[in-house]
């Protein structure tokens, strides 16, 4: 399993990879840090570092399925699935590695925008009870993305499709909370709290707020597992189908 | 060992597999041979445990690999049609990453990559992204892959696919090598190259095992019928009824006149050749026939191959086959275990 990991690893560091992909996210932090702190003497804003990763985590949420899009796809596409396959490896054993090599990357990410709280520290006060709430929560969300994004890798064997295809299922994540508050919705109030349930965004805001909940960690926990476990079967789905 | 039994697989209603019974014994090489889209890569899939079978089982060493499938995919080196190597990766990295995966103690793991580079000739490109080798460093990059961690059963899906000549020889000798340590199953569809190296063959064509024997039986089965042909001068009914009424002649297939007052006389053969033609050239020399030419029709290899495939699976094992060279319509009739299992054993009788 830790070959596999290594392996993994080695593709999103040893390649542009993962230095793009954080580029990129250092990017849409420092312009959300810009906007914000320029705000920061009007007094209808209020400057807060939760505020930024609300803002940030829209344009996040599309940084991961690029991430993820070619967990499984490419190996597909590279005929290599079937050195994975005949490897004294379970199925389980490759879909965690491929998990943890993710969220070693996303970790990776996140590092670099710690530097801004560093900075800001030295010339005026973090709250930082409420900050490093907010990256639990922040990890806990992306966490949960990475393994919605390498089910959707799971399911085609060309990583771009998998890409748009993922774009498109954390954008519907994302609006979920909103579109169950919706008139429509809002008049069947079974669906609404069915749609609610699902929503992931109302939960990292009390993270966002410096609470940590012990309801809201474990639907990130149940929901990475439900989706690794997805994972797991879509593999064993498509060894069956195969033909 | 490796056991496998009434192997079936099944792509939705196309039948890919058809209940496919052989074994591979210790230290041996075994060809498995069959045109494109026969199912040798599926059957090589589903014994590599890689495509779950619709029926049957496959025992790795005792291991079935439905039961516990990392058990015996630890016995097994695999190498399918397409070579499963990253582009992103050297080779060094590669294999390093496969010794890890295939569970090679930490330990020996530089020694067994240097053995396997040192094997295949690839260690001038050990440090070479693979996305820059050519098609035959790859596909030898793809077997020294195979052969990491010295599994006791090795799968070879076309290895010599894209290999130019010299390499072909030079990785057929380092299969024939492998049998010293290791049981190893071969497929390939030519068959030049699995009669060289393997000391059985299963024939295979559209999922239908068509015989499993060794090379030199198979020979021996197709040339019990041999064509002979006469080319006498001169004396043409004289000559022509020597060939026919002659012990061990089945039957005289045709005179025909060439140029010259030359005749040419076919006939086929049955039982020893050698002592047949012998006999039948005394005879003329007797008779004082002048004989201008003699020459038998070896039946190729190659031909009982393209004979074997080309017929529809049948019952009565190898000695029905080989009646019936004469191609005839697509008619299927499933082959029972049995019949493949007796079909080494008919002919020798």
């Amino acid at each position: 399993m830790f070959s596999i990991y290594k392996k993994e690893l080695q593709s999103f560091f040893y390649t542009p990879f993962a230095y793009a992909l954080t580029a990129l996210f250092m990017l849409l932090f420092t312009y959300m840090f810009n906007t914000s702190i320029g705000n920061v003497e009007n007094p209808v804003f209020m400057f807060s570092f939760t505020e930024i990763f609300y803002n940030v985590i829209f344009y996040f949420i599309f940084i991961i399925p690029i991430m993820t899009m070619r967990t499984y796809a490419d190996e597909r596409k590279f005929g290599t699935e079937v050195l994975l396959m005949s490897s004294p490896v379970s199925v389980l054993k490759i879909v965690l590695a491929k998990f943890f090599a993710n969220i070693t990357v996303f970790i990776f990410m996140i590092l670099g925008s710690t530097l801004f709280p560093i900075v800001t520290s030295n010339y005026g006060e973090v709250v930082m009870s409420q900050l490093i709430c907010a990256y639990i929560g922040f990890f806990c969300w992306g966490a949960m993305f990475i393994a919605l994004g390498m089910l959707i890798s799971s399911f085609t064997e060309n990583s771009i499709i998998a890409g748009i295809i993922g774009e498109l299922a954390m954008f519907i994540f994302l609006f979920i909370d909103d579109f169950s508050m919706t008139d429509f919705i809002s008049q069947y109030p079974k669906i609404q709290s069915a749609l609610y349930a699902f929503a992931a965004q109302p939960r990292f805001a009390f993270f966002s707020q410096g609470f940590i909940r012990l309801s809201d960690l474990v639907f990130f926990a149940s929901a990475i597992i439900v989706l690794l476990t997805w994972n797991y079967l879509s593999l064993e789905k498509r060894r069956w189908n195969r033909g | 060992m490796v056991t496998i039994e009434n192997l079936t697989k099944y792509y939705g209603n196309n039948r890919a597999v058809n209940n496919i019974s052989f074994t591979i014994n210790d230290n041996e090489i075994l060809g498995f041979l069959g045109p494109n889209g026969a199912g040798k890569s599926t059957t090589m899939n589903m014994i590599a445990g890689y495509l779950p079978m619709t029926g049957g089982n496959v025992k790795i060493c005792g291991v079935d690999i439905t039961k516990d499938p990392v058990k015996a995919k630890s016995k097994i080196g695999y190498l399918p049609e397409i070579p499963p190597v990253y582009p992103d990766m050297r080779v060094k990295e590669y294999l390093s990453f496969c010794a890890g995966l295939k569970g090679v103690p930490r330990s020996r793991r530089k020694e067994d990559i240097q053995r396997v580079m040192e094997l295949l000739k690839i260690k001038d490109v050990q440090d070479k992204l693979i996305k820059n080798l050519s098609k035959g460093y790859k596909q030898r990059v793809g077997f020294a892959q195979a052969i990491l961690g010295d599994p006791e059963f090795i799968i070879l899906d076309e290895p010599t696919v894209g290999l130019d000549p010299n390499q072909v020889v030079e990785v057929r000798n380092i299969i024939k090598d492998l049998k010293k340590k290791h049981s190893v199953i071969f497929s390939s569809h030519i068959l030049s190259e699995v009669s060289e190296v393997c000391d059985r063959v299963v024939i295979i064509n559209k999922g239908d095992i068509r015989a499993i024997d060794t090379i030199e039986n198979l020979e021996k089965t197709f040339n019990v019928k041999q064509t002979f042909h006469i080319r006498v001068k001169g004396a043409k009914s004289t000559a022509a009824s020597i060939a026919e009424t002659h012990k061990g002649v089945k039957e005289l297939i045709s005179v025909d006149d060439e140029a010259g007052d030359i005749t040419h006389i076919t006939v086929l053969l049955e039982g020893d050749a050698d002592e047949i033609r012998s006999g039948i050239m005394q005879e003329l020399l007797a008779n004082n026939i002048m004989i201008v030419e003699m020459f038998t029709d070896k039946p190729d290899l190659e031909d009982v191959f393209i004979n074997l495939i080309n017929k529809p699976a049948k019952k009565g094992g190898l000695m029905d086959l080989v009646d019936e060279i004469v191609p005839e319509d697509e008619s299927k009739a499933p082959v029972s275990e049995d019949d493949n299992d007796t079909a080494g054993k008919e002919d020798k009788e």
